[in-house]
């Protein structure tokens, strides 16, 4: 169990709490949701879908790396990119923290990988998991939202094809993790 | 139970069709290709697939296991007790059911009780209990049926006169309508004809034997 600690809850334990005192409510709602993580992974490794994969990212459960392919007939077809998953201890009743780690052009992603996505803010409900938000951000890179932009200059550039594939191609650079 | 899934994944991807935002048409295609995943599974003689199936539909939809403490919204998803109230305590302005957003609230879901699920309720300290189901009394028949005093409700009698003769007497009958007679031929009903006709002549002789006193 001892590994599987939200890192929120780690702050709080190396202060002055008794050892009794701390872990009678939090580490039953941790409980709760080490298990439903699990439960994810256990669907994602399952899942016959290539194009998304995700994983903890050493042995905290509470971060993720996610892999999503871009998606077909898109200027990210051929491309991976990364995603740091981040879960609160409120999981998953508040989303998770999700960010690109692979730089990304795109309208609705910032240049520190920041993601505007409308079920990751207000939209957020408990039934959505890891899968369903690759698969939202999977269809955001070939949809995006031009309306509330992050990167103005991507949204500018979306309609003139061949320019947006250039910032696309000159900002990407694969990432290795460990 | 197979029917079931069917009948729920084409909802919500009607629901999600509806509504014109990026992410919902994501989730209508993701809830499809679960469709086409769980109907491959089943055609497959794996019983322990089918298993699984079962088991999931009563999985609980926000914490992924079985439903313990189960509730259903009225638009009929299924949830642990202590996961929704959590989920409607965290949005106490925005009460929407996590499945399909329909409006939600604590005193609007519908627990269900299996067989023995008293039995395994856990000691729960800061979630309240689960509300209960409401059960209303049938009509009471309007069966009121004229003579005899019921043994309830309240009777009051009241009369003006000297003692034997209380002819001007009245009576009050507050509440509950008086038993009823018995049907005609059984022997209750032939006992009461029976009594009522001894203290008939009781009365009468007791009359009589007053005047001639």
């Amino acid at each position: 169990m001892a590994q599987n600690i939200n890192p929120f809850l780690e702050q709080q334990t190396t202060g002055i709490v008794k050892e009794n005192d701390i872990s009678k409510r939090p580490q039953s709602d941790s409980h709760a949701v080490t298990k439903r993580l699990h439960k994810e992974l256990m669907t994602l490794m399952m899942s016959p879908d290539k194009s998304i994969s995700a994983f903890p990212e050493g042995e905290n459960l509470f971060r993720w790396i996610g892999t999503i392919m871009g998606p077909k007939d898109s200027v990210y077809e051929t491309l991976k990119f990364k995603l740091s998953f981040q879960f609160p201890n409120s999981y998953p009743y508040t989303a998770p923290l999700v960010k690109f780690i692979t730089p990304c052009f795109h309208p609705n992603v910032d240049t520190n990988g920041n993601i505007c996505l409308d079920i990751l803010k207000d939209k957020w409900s408990a039934l959505y998991d890891v899968r369903t938000i690759l698969l939202s951000i999977q269809a955001l890179l070939g949809e995006p939202n031009i309306d509330s932009p992050l990167n103005a200059l991507a949204a500018e550039t979306w309609s003139k094809k061949d320019d947006y594939h250039k910032y696309v191609m000159d900002m990407y650079k694969e990432v290795q993790i460990n | 139970m197979r029917p079931l899934a069917r009948q729920e994944l084409p909802t919500k991807a009607v629901f999600y069709s509806k509504d014109t935002s990026v992410s919902h048409k994501i989730m209508a295609s993701a809830s499809e290709d679960v469709e086409t995943t769980r109907g491959d599974g089943g055609e497959s003689p794996n019983t322990k697939d089918d298993e699984k199936k079962e088991e999931s539909l009563l999985e609980c939809n926000i914490c992924l296991d079985t439903a313990k403490d189960a509730v259903v919204s009225l638009c009929g998803h299924l949830f642990c007790w202590p996961c929704l109230h959590q989920w409607l305590e965290t949005r106490p302005n925005h009460q929407v059911c996590p499945v399909c957003k329909a409006a939600i609230s604590k005193e609007k879901v519908v627990p269900l009780y299996g067989r023995g699920s008293t039995k395994q309720e856990d000691p729960r300290d800061k979630v309240p209990p689960r509300p209960a189901g409401q059960r209303t009394e049938p009509e009471p028949g309007n069966n009121f049926s004229g003579f005899g005093f019921g043994d309830s409700g309240f009777h009051m009698s009241f009369g003006i006169g000297a003692f034997p003769f209380g002819f001007f007497t009245s009576t009050f009958n507050i509440g509950e309508p008086r038993p009823n007679v018995g049907p005609h031929g059984s022997p209750q009903y032939m006992e009461e004809q029976f009594l009522s006709k001894v203290f008939l002549w009781l009365a009468l002789l007791f009359i009589a034997w007053l005047l001639y006193a």
